[in-house]
């Protein structure tokens, strides 16, 4: 075997390719059932971007919070969250991570960091700020994480929380999963700042672009913002170029893109096969060893479909409970 | 024929980690095309009435023209145009490197007598590959910027337009610049890579391309310059500061640095500005000067080649890889040397002095 020149040991690889494959086989579950009407609600699938959310979150631990946004599969997966609790949640079964009732846009698993997905666009990031705030006054080197798309990036919630994060100094990371479209608008037509580093600049704080579907170069912007975050040295803002495999809901004809756009992407921008020929031309990890976890992940996938579509639904004594807190 | 100048501006170069890492500096686009503003005045109060620019979707093309469109309306100019014409390169934008290939070249067919660039140090070597003959006007708007000299981008317009217009000569206008050209022979397929560098090559042990950008002293291994200047920061400032090498003299310098990165015995130490704001300590085990035309082969067997600061190549065992520094290698304007001439001639006076009268 080769001596390893990357900056993860070979199981630190594996657990990084077995998490981006988890994503890719779920989301590819997802598209196919929801497209036989087996699956309620609306879902936004993470496919082609899970060097992103894995690449970040290996340097996080269950401490660290997350607050996600519409499209959270993959931050879920990569965060930790119980793959049969996500699946039995978008098929809205009472054993889901929220018992039926977030479906796939509210999965929440706060034992794992995770503050939840979340459909209003741009809502994470006050979120984190609070759970940043609340990691500083308890001194824990806890750091949150959160995440927008390129059009939530203009929500005033995401503005507002870049300058609370400056003027308090809080350990968060802002990333910005920018795939070049905000649903079906390409971001040079709703974007004022033309770079995402200017706008984190115009906060006070510093932005870093990367190429987001190369999960090195993810990991090791990432290991740098995050490490100085929990150090206190404040926040800073991680944009990642990425791309998305399907549309921005299941159901989108995407006439937006060009023609043969996405297969272009496919083809030359997968972030997961990117990864898999890198490990393999480099005599790190053989074939055989990938193949065995896309085995082991494709049965994890199925056998977690099967056991949320046999679950029960909620009941309506359901309804009211876990919705309403004393304090 | 009236001269055109061309301009390549890169709207994503000091992007990188440098920002988190250290403390470098974020040129916002609204900056770069304030500097393109100032570039073209200075162009066109030296008689260049049209710039070819090359394509881009940052943004920063978008702020020039909104500057141009409110010169006119303001009545500043009073009624005449303070600014050339401002033509786009016909071609299809990929927001990568490939567009500053394809521009470059575009503009060197289109004949431009100079390419304004800019970047940093990535960009200028993107163009430098494609420009030939055409000399360089560099600005530095990247992150580490050894290769084009910090100097008020009104200036460098101005030296720009001087020298396309003929009215300084040519042996004072341009000079001549090195490059060191990385030859990478796949022991796997036999297959080659070639690329330069500007102003250096880093090998490091890190075997990942990653974030790019070169700050982890522990991993450096051996170094190759075209310059040493101890003036600038990065790698070039590592062989600056051991034994400065001038821009203009022939052949460049070659540093071997401790493997453990560690400082011991018979090891000279350095404290180098490795990045903005970065000092740090790195040990030297070997320098010596590296010669024009000579091929060098690197002791180091297997890790990453860093052009011009950053990751750029992986290499291992099987691969060879060998580096051969080249005088005279592409031109660039003598910003100094021109506005010198232009003040001792005085140039931009009403009466200058006659050219042939300053031989």
């Amino acid at each position: 075997m080769a001596q390893n020149p990357f900056p993860l040991g070979k199981d630190e690889l594996l657990k990084a390719y077995r998490t981006m494959r988890t994503i890719r086989e779920f989301e590819e579950r997802l598209h196919v059932d929801f497209a036989k009407g087996d699956i309620p609600g609306f879902v936004h699938l993470y496919a082609g971007e899970e060097a992103c959310a894995t690449g970040i979150m290996m340097h996080l631990n269950d401490n660290d919070r997350i607050a996600s946004t519409h499209r959270g599969h993959g931050h879920c997966i990569a965060k930790g969250v119980d793959v049969h609790a996500m699946m039995a949640e978008i098929y809205g079964r009472s054993t889901g991570a929220c018992r039926g009732k977030g479906g796939s846009m509210h999965i929440a698993d706060l034992s794992k960091g995770m503050m939840g997905a979340n459909g209003i666009l741009g809502a994470g990031a006050p979120l984190i700020c609070g759970a940043a705030l609340a990691a500083k006054v308890r001194g824990d080197r806890g750091v949150g994480i959160t995440f927008v798309g390129d059009g939530a990036s203009n929500q005033g919630t995401f503005l507002e929380s870049l300058n609370l994060a400056a003027v308090w100094n809080l350990p968060v990371v802002f990333v910005v999963e920018n795939n070049g479209y905000a649903e079906s608008t390409a971001m040079e037509w709703a974007v004022s700042c033309d770079s995402y580093v200017d706008r984190a600049t115009g906060f006070g704080m510093p932005g870093v672009t990367v190429d987001g579907t190369d999960f090195f170069a993810v990991y090791e912007a990432a290991g740098e913002i995050i490490r100085r975050a929990r150090d206190g040295g404040g926040p800073a803002l991680l944009e990642c170029n990425m791309v998305r495999f399907y549309g921005h809901f299941e159901g989108d004809a995407q006439t937006y893109r060009a023609k043969g756009e996405l297969e272009a992407i496919r083809a030359s921008r997968d972030c997961l096969t990117i990864l898999s020929e890198r490990v393999i031309e480099a005599g790190v990890i053989g074939r055989d060893e990938l193949q065995a976890i896309d085995r082991e992940v494709n049965a994890l996938i199925e056998d977690a479909t099967r056991a949320a579509k046999a679950a029960p639904l909620p009941t309506p004594d359901d309804l009211l409970r876990d919705v309403y807190v004393a304090y | 024929m009236a001269p055109v100048v061309g301009i390549v501006a890169n709207p994503v170069s000091a992007r990188d980690i440098r920002r988190v890492v250290a403390n470098a500096t974020s040129l916002q686009i609204a900056d770069r095309a304030n500097i393109l503003l100032r570039v073209l005045a200075a162009l066109h109060a030296c008689g260049v009435r049209d710039v070819l620019m090359m394509p881009e979707n940052g943004g920063i093309r978008a702020h020039v023209e909104r500057g141009l469109m409110r010169a006119r309306g303001s009545g500043a100019s009073r009624g005449e145009d303070i600014y050339p014409a401002l033509h786009t390169v016909s071609m299809p934008v990929t927001g990568t490197v490939a567009d500053t290939h394809r521009a470059t070249a575009e503009m060197r067919r289109a004949g431009v007598s100079a390419l304004v660039v800019l970047g940093g140090d990535g960009t200028h070597r993107a163009v430098a590959a494609e420009c030939g003959t055409v000399p360089i006007a560099g600005i530095s708007t990247g992150t580490n910027n050894a290769f084009p000299e910090h100097r008020e981008p009104t200036i460098t317009g101005l030296a720009t337009g001087l020298a396309v217009t003929g009215r300084v000569p040519p042996h004072i206008a341009f000079a001549a610049n090195k490059r060191i050209d990385v030859s990478l022979v796949s022991g796997a397929n036999g297959g080659a890579v070639t690329e330069m560098a500007l102003v250096d090559v880093a090998l490091v042990t890190e075997r990942y391309i990653g974030a790019r950008a070169l700050w982890r002293t522990e991993n450096f291994r051996e170094l190759y310059v075209t310059f040493a200047d101890p003036e600038v920061i990065g790698m070039s400032a590592i062989a600056g500061l051991l034994e400065p090498v001038d821009r203009d003299e022939s052949g460049g310098l070659m540093v071997r640095l401790s493997p453990d990165g560690t400082c011991r015995k018979g090891i000279t130490t350095l404290n180098a500005p490795i990045a903005p704001g970065m000092m740090a300590r790195v040990g030297v085990t070997d320098w010596r000067r590296m010669p024009a035309g000579v091929a060098f082969v690197p002791e180091v067997t297997a890790g990453s080649v860093a052009l011009d600061g950053e990751r750029e190549l992986s290499f291992t065992e099987r691969d060879r890889l060998s580096l051969t520094l080249r005088d005279d290698a592409f031109r660039t304007v003598n910003v100094a040397a021109v506005m010198r001439h232009a003040g001792q001639n005085r140039l931009l006076t009403g009466t200058p002095v006659p050219v042939t009268s300053a031989f």
